[in-house]
């Protein structure tokens, strides 16, 4: 349980750390909080022969809202979600998210950034953000340039990120009135990664009607994604068993799930209905509140 | 708060990996990946050629095995499971020794594994020069026609193999002055250590000192040597330098010998009003790679303790151990005595569901009042008013609002004949006690302490219970088997008493005469008679649409004898429950059809943590033993009684047979289609 010996740069701006990454290539790792990079390499699964710590570069860490944005440094611990009242009282989706992200320790390390760039398929930071239209900030070489959640996974821990490029913000559009969010993760025991999650987000019309409903998937799929068929089969109607049952069945259609320690196909097929059919009634009653 | 309990609270312990020396060299081993392969060659590191030893037959269940089956300390022309040691590197750092792994070259021709323990009965011996997979076979009880009763239950029950898992894996330090082997280990027992080095380095005794250091846990895994061991031995004689050997979690996971691993064809002859006519059973012991740990006399002792504490008439049980391509099985804390109490457990539950009558009930049905030896062989003391009083203590049973609780009934049987040495010396202003068996995180310095204060009357404070070390004393056993209360009790009370007598021998005894002189006393204590014992549980959990269950209550009713010290008994009721609690809900070491570990890191191996807990209420009954001080055992109880009770109560929920540990959600969730 002993890394392979490696350089160890601490960068103190985001050019500096973007200059190493160039120049380090794909031997070069950005270490945010270290939550995964750390145990890689004590297992050696990742050998980076050089490490570049951005834990230190002033101004990449926080979260507020600014310009119709809530904008989250890269480097904002789980922790500082948990401990903030803008979060609680105007992100719960997020709120959720982060209460059942890993254990109070990787919690006070780990950073959002960190997580979304690992792109576990099973993490909870992916999944939670499809639900909320979010923008990924992207800084390189060129300087910086904005990508879609949507697109940013695209395989089991490889994201489009190109290898030069450094994840320094994260942009969600501010809330809008009558909409709620929730993020449900089934998990067997404090601590573990999902065995499913699903994140939904629901914006009610005037009349009390769905206007547009966002659906993620964690866990069961080569990475998190939107449910597509279960967005369009809410559109236009009145939150209702009927129709969150049926977005659960379409979501569950849409899961690829394999079999694992976690459970057989068709018990996680199964747990994606039920996940998707409970948080869409969260996100209602948030949305109605 | 006790002395242990202070020093690895504040950091103070003194485990086997702080143990450093200068000169001290690093060792690393290479592991087999293929659960089954000729080994074609190895290039580099120490390999076969260099290290010529076998392992040896030594601690509890220990049976080395010869001819083709014998196990090399490092593999020869095959490999038999995943993680089996087949190279050793050394390294002057840790790290660097981890470096070196990769110089090593294993070149492999795969063979076709053997995982499953039944098809494991029809495959090729996976050992050539031997006629089957078959190793252990036995029979217990008397083969009967069956009975023309009304009721007949039938099942097949399993408990997947679990993985030791103690917070700190295992290790070793070893020194060698030209002439004397010194080792420094994490262990349950250094008697067991010195004799396993001996045989497998054919060193005579005086040439191995083995020295216990804190020991975080060991559940059965740190009773006996291991290949890594003689290893370490070998290269501490080579380099005339100290070696260390510290076990990874990873290591662990594949390497060290895991319990449970046991199914039964069971049937329970009835009749409708529940009184079970007979009982017979088929055993299974899903063996591993070679005979190490307690396979090969498993189905005779499991099979002995199926009868459980009901008094049945007729009962026949046989049973085969069979070699599969896993690391080999080893004891487990109960080692063989949970699965018995699975087994017997889960039949008497679906009789009950079967004739329609409280499972409770059924169990007083086939109770009796007086002691009896059942057709297998166990020893069963008075049943019938320990159930009754387990019924009353462990309170209504029917009080959760949805009925969702289990019971349990059992004996204990613990591993006390054997007997246990000690030595008690006076000298440098203090009682130091020698015990064979040290705590591996039990505290028995507590008890230790008061029964020699006790019996010497003398302040508790000036005695200390000294570390393990086989220079100190050379005759013991262990801590193993709900053993170390009742044995290790008795023996400091005898040692205790013949320094008493050494005193009287200048006049009638005072500890002032004690303490004005100079005495040094052993004992070896082997107490005859029976120690068997009864245990009860009650379980309350729920089960939730996702197939997971929340334990809420684990009551205990344990005839515990003289209770020695109450939070410490305590505390192993609820460690131990935790314990059971992981097989049932998430604990398996499960592999695929290649013999390939499914389980890879710690993450993966389903231990629980301090937000599953439930609340926990421990009662005992007082039967006294036949001991100086009365007490018997109870370390493996919550291991035996928690693990039926917990998943019959997940069973009221589940609407279906539960046949398996552990439990998976996807067995308890209705079915749902996508």
């Amino acid at each position: 349980m002993h890394p392979r010996a490696f350089e160890y740069v601490r960068a103190s701006s985001v050019p500096e750390a973007v200059a190493l990454l160039a120049k380090g290539g794909e031997d070069a790792k950005i270490l945010a909080g270290g939550q995964s990079l750390i145990p890689l390499m004590k297992l050696r699964l990742a050998a980076p022969s050089l490490v570049i710590d951005i834990g230190h570069i002033p101004g990449l860490s926080g979260i507020r809202e600014e310009g119709g944005f809530l904008r989250i440094g890269a480097m904002t611990r789980h922790r500082e979600f948990e401990s903030s009242p803008l979060i609680r009282e105007r992100y719960p989706l997020l709120a959720d998210a982060v209460k059942v992200l890993g254990d109070p320790q990787v919690r006070n390390l780990g950073t959002i950034g960190g997580s979304l760039v690992h792109a576990d398929p099973a993490g909870d930071w992916g999944t939670a953000l499809l639900a909320l239209d979010t923008e990924l900030v992207a800084t390189g070489p060129a300087g910086d340039r904005s990508l879609s959640i949507d697109r940013f996974f695209e395989d089991p821990f490889t994201t489009a990120l190109s290898p030069s490029e450094l994840l320094t913000e994260i942009r969600i559009p501010k809330a809008p009135a009558r909409s709620g969010g929730a993020y449900k993760k089934l998990k067997r025991k404090t601590g573990d990664f999902a065995t499913v999650a699903v994140s939904a987000r629901l914006l009610l019309g005037p009349e009390g009607k769905i206007s547009e409903a966002r659906v993620g998937i964690g866990a069961v799929a080569p990475v998190p994604f939107r449910s597509i068929h279960a967005e369009d089969s809410l559109k236009g109607r009145s939150p209702s068993d009927a129709a969150f049952g049926e977005a659960g069945r379409l979501a569950s259609v849409d899961s690829q799930p394999g079999s694992d320690l976690h459970g057989s196909p068709d018990y996680k097929r199964a747990m994606v209905r039920v996940l998707t059919r409970r948080a869409l009634e969260t996100a209602t009653e948030r949305a109605r509140m | 708060m006790t002395d242990s309990m202070e020093r690895f609270l504040t950091g103070k312990g003194a485990f086997v990996a702080d143990l450093d020396f200068p000169d001290l060299i690093h060792l690393k081993i290479v592991r087999s990946v293929y659960a089954r392969a000729i080994v074609r060659s190895v290039k580099g590191g120490i390999t076969a050629k260099d290290v010529k030893a076998y392992m040896s037959a030594v601690g509890e269940g220990g049976a080395g095995g010869t001819g083709p089956v014998a196990y090399p300390v490092l593999a020869r022309d095959r490999v038999n499971y995943v993680g089996q040691p087949v190279a050793a590197v050394t390294g002057e750092t840790a790290a660097e020794a981890e470096d070196l792994l990769d110089s090593v070259t294993v070149d492999y021709e795969p063979l076709k594994a053997v995982a499953d323990p039944e098809a494991a009965l029809r495959a090729d011996p996976i050992h050539p020069g031997t006629k089957s997979n078959v190793f252990g076979e036995g029979q217990v009880g008397r083969r009967f026609e069956d009975p023309a009763s009304p009721v007949v239950v039938e099942e097949t029950l399993r408990n997947v193999r679990v993985v030791p898992n103690p917070l700190e894996p295992r290790g070793v330090v070893v020194r060698w002055d030209g002439r004397r082997l010194t080792v420094f280990a994490s262990t349950q027992s250094v008697p067991s250590f010195q004799e396993g080095f001996c045989e497998s380095l054919k060193l005579p005794k005086r040439a191995v000192r083995v020295i216990q250091m804190d020991t975080g846990g060991a559940f059965g895994s740190k009773g006996g040597i291991y290949p890594e061991y003689i290893v370490a031995a070998h290269v501490a004689m080579q380099r005339k330098r100290p070696v260390r050997w510290i076990e990874t979690r990873q290591e662990h996971l594949q390497a060290t010998e895991q319990g449970r691993g046991a199914r039964a064809r069971m049937r329970l002859f009835a009749d409708r009003e529940g009184h079970v006519l007979g009982l017979k059973g088929d055993l299974l012991i899903d063996g591993g790679a070679y005979s190490a740990g307690m396979a090969d006399w498993s189905p005779r002792w499991i099979g002995m303790q199926t009868t459980g504490p009901y008094h049945i008439p007729k009962a026949h049980v046989t049973g085969r151990a069979v070699y599969t391509n896993k690391v080999p099985l080893g004891p487990y804390r109960g080692a063989g005595r949970p699965e018995a109490a699975f087994f017997i457990e889960r039949m008497m539950d679906f009789l009950a569901d079967e004739i329609r009558v409280d499972p409770v009930e059924v169990r007083l049905r086939n109770a009796v009042d007086a002691a009896f030896k059942s057709p297998t062989g166990l020893q069963v003391p008075p049943f019938k008013s320990f159930l009754e009083d387990a019924i009353r203590e462990t309170g209504d049973r029917n009080r959760a609002p949805s009925g969702n609780v289990g019971f349990s009934a059992f004996v204990l049987v613990p591993a006390a004949n054997s007997g246990e040495g000690a030595r008690i010396a006076w000298r440098d202003g203090r009682i130091k006690v020698w015990l064979g068996g040290k705590p591996h995180g039990q505290g028995h310095e507590v008890f230790v302490r008061r029964l020699v204060s006790e019996e010497l009357d003398v302040d508790p404070s000036l005695i200390d219970l000294e570390p393990s070390d086989t220079d100190a004393l050379a005759k013991g056993v262990g801590s193993w088997g709900s053993r170390t209360a009742i044995v290790g009790g008795g023996a400091v009370i005898e040692a205790a008493r013949k320094l008493k007598a050494r005193v009287r021998q200048k006049g009638p005894y005072a500890a002032k005469k004690l303490l004005a002189g100079k005495y040094d006393v052993k004992v070896f204590y082997k107490p005859e008679g029976n120690f068997n014992s009864l245990g009860a549980n009650l379980v309350a959990a729920d089960l939730d649409e996702f197939g997971l269950v929340r334990v809420r209550d684990v009551v205990a009713y344990y005839d515990a004898g003289e209770v020695l010290n109450r939070p410490m008994l305590e505390s192993q009721v609820a460690g131990g429950s935790a314990q059971g609690m992981g097989q049932v809900l998430s604990e398996g070491a499960w592999y695929d059809e290649e013999g390939q570990p499914l389980v890879g890191t710690i993450g993966d191996a389903g231990l629980l943590s301090a937000t599953e807990m439930p609340t926990f209420v421990v009662k005992t009954a007082k039967t006294r033993s036949n001991t100086p001080h009365g007490a018997k055992g109870v370390g493996e109880s919550p291991a035996i009684g928690v693990p039926p009770a917990l998943v019959r109560a997940v069973e009221r929920q589940a609407g279906h047979r539960l046949t398996e540990t552990p439990l998976r959600p996807e067995v308890l969730v209705a079915p749902v289609k996508a």
